[in-house]
């Protein structure tokens, strides 16, 4: 289901939107909805539901105000280490913008950032809100291997890398909040709508975090 | 301890239904590429049908049994041999503690499937023992299976019954000409209608690179796109979308030049249009290609797709009677 071809804030809280509708109001044979930046991705069992009564059903409640109820973004703060080995592109990218390694930090850490999309790998956030001064193009040879936690920068976008893994974004720092830990009871930290700032964070509090965040009992406390 | 790996083979993994649920999550369905021959392996050794095997790709591992178990090798023609001696496959075969358990070169199809009386026991993990290697986690240490590795079972059950076989008549036959039935998606009107007839008259062959993320496939004409302005968010190139998500069986054709059908490891979403895809009732098949394939696609309607999906299901339901 289509709402726009663009990244686009309103047509994503409509995504978001109608995948919770669809969560706590379920259509029968649906199993699984899944959102992205501008589209919900159905999953369902033809022989229960399909067609035109589907799409009838999913044309009324995105138009329908009354089940238009954007979920409610939690916000989370994250801690990151702007430096050290997993900041592999941070001198260049501030090379590359004419700002000095502290004026691409401040700047990262003056947005509010929107998951718009868990996806791509295993908990993998794509953020909107990335200040327009630091949108840059991906690397033309992605990186063979690149940490989770890692903090990246891809075109108009931040994220958060999930597992260890191939990349073409830039990356400016680490998170020692494992977004991904299956041994966790809840194995997930993030869901799209929520909502995040950084801090920064020194090595020294980076390795104090790691240990605590590896715990299989660690979770993340956000606000509504 | 309960089975050892003496040779891993190419990229033996544990394997069992999948882990359906998760995409949303970024988590594929991972699971046996051919599900039918997995669940019949479970089935002629007297396990559920989902319980986990492995899925043995091209080249067979070799295994040390520490106790004595039923087997079924089913899937792709890799033969098995028990302490040397050639086995069937489709069949139950009793293995005693002390033997060893190797293949023989590949003769037909892609994949072979493994089940073990009581099953594979490696740690649920969202509710499937399948591995998902891109993503290090489930099966084995999240990983395909390595020299050394040491496997446990599960409690034998008791449906099994050695010399079980299924019937010639029920076993799957690779076709001479391989046709993948495909629907056109969404990004269908995004390539010309010369492109979109050349995609199915075209012969393709499968590309090496063909693994559980994806099948390549390569050698029919380059696609038109239609002009277009790239909208906001999406990349240059005319095969790039704003992000989405990519389902199992969908076909992207990145710059509009080498077809890849995404099978049960492809991660979740990208940037790259997925103007048709591959029905469900072919997926298992694509399972059996190996490179240098010819294949062709054909253009089928949601109708004749999901015709194909119940024929599919009354195959394994008539599997089902033969070894119930």
């Amino acid at each position: 289901m289509e709402f726009a071809d663009t990244v686009n804030e309103t047509a994503n809280l409509k995504v978001l939107a109608l995948s919770a509708s669809i969560s706590s109001n379920p259509i029968v044979g649906v199993r699984e909805t899944i959102p992205t930046y501008r589209s919900l991705t159905l999953i369902y069992d033809a022989r229960l539901v399909r067609g035109s009564v589907l799409a009838e059903e999913l044309m009324r409640r995105a138009r329908s105000d009354a089940s238009y109820e954007p979920p409610p973004g939690r916000r989370f703060e994250f801690p990151v280490f702007y430096g050290g080995e997993h900041a592999t592109d941070l001198e260049e990218l501030a090379a590359i913008k004419n700002l000095s390694v502290d004026e691409v930090i401040g700047l990262h850490l003056a947005g509010e950032y929107r998951v718009y999309l868990i996806g791509f790998a295993p908990g993998f956030a794509y953020l909107g809100g990335l200040p327009e001064i630091l949108h840059t193009p991906r690397l033309a040879t992605p990186r063979q291997r690149i940490e989770a936690g890692a903090i990246g920068i891809g075109g108009r976008q931040s994220s958060i890398n999930s597992v260890p893994g191939p990349s073409g974004w830039r990356f400016i720092g680490r998170t020692p909040y494992l977004l991904f830990n299956p041994l966790r009871a809840r194995p997930f930290l993030l869901r799209a709508g929520d909502r995040i700032r950084f801090r920064r964070i020194d090595a020294d509090e980076a390795a104090h975090l790691d240990e605590r965040a590896g715990q299989s009992d660690f979770e993340l406390v956000g606000t509504v | 301890m309960s089975f050892k790996v003496t040779k891993p083979g190419l990229a033996t993994t544990v394997q069992d239904l999948g882990r359906p649920g998760y995409f949303h999550l970024g988590i594929p369905l991972s699971g046996a590429m051919d599900q039918i021959a997995l669940r019949t392996a479970n089935l002629l050794v007297g396990n559920d049908e989902g319980a986990a095997g492995l899925e043995i790709v091209f080249m067979g591992p070799e295994l040390i049994f520490a106790r004595d178990a039923l087997i079924a090798i089913t899937g792709g023609e890799i033969p098995p041999k028990l302490d040397g001696q050639p086995q069937p496959t489709w069949t139950a075969l009793p293995v005693k503690a002390g033997q060893t358990l190797s293949f023989d070169f590949l003769k037909a199809g892609a994949r072979a499937y493994l089940a073990i009386e009581g099953g594979i026991d490696v740690p649920l993990v969202l509710g499937s023992r399948s591995t998902y290697a891109l993503g290090t986690l489930g099966g084995f240490q999240g990983r395909k299976l390595q020299a050394g590795d040491e496997l446990q079972l599960g409690p034998a059950g008791n449906g099994g019954r050695a010399g079980r076989s299924l019937p010639d008549s029920l076993r799957p036959v690779l076709p001479k000409e391989i046709r993948l039935r495909a629907l056109p998606g969404q990004f269908w009107e995004r390539i010309t209608e010369q492109a979109q007839a050349q995609f199915f008259e075209d012969t393709w062959k499968v590309a090496p690179e063909a693994d559980r993320i994806g099948y390549r496939f390569r050698g029919g004409r380059p696609l038109d796109f239609v002009p277009r302005e790239p909208p906001f968010g999406a990349g240059s190139d005319p095969s790039n979308i704003v992000d989405g998500c990519y389902s199992y069986g969908s076909i992207q054709i990145p710059g509009g030049t080498e077809p890849i059908v995404l099978h049960r490891d492809a991660v979740s979403g990208g940037g790259y249009f997925m103007p048709a895809t591959v029905i469900s009732a072919d997926m298992d098949l694509i399972a059996q290609l190996q490179p240098h394939v010819p294949v062709r696609f054909e253009r089928v309607d949601m109708e004749t797709a999901l015709a194909a999906r119940a024929t599919h299901r009354a195959d394994l339901e008539r599997i089902r009677s033969a070894l119930a």
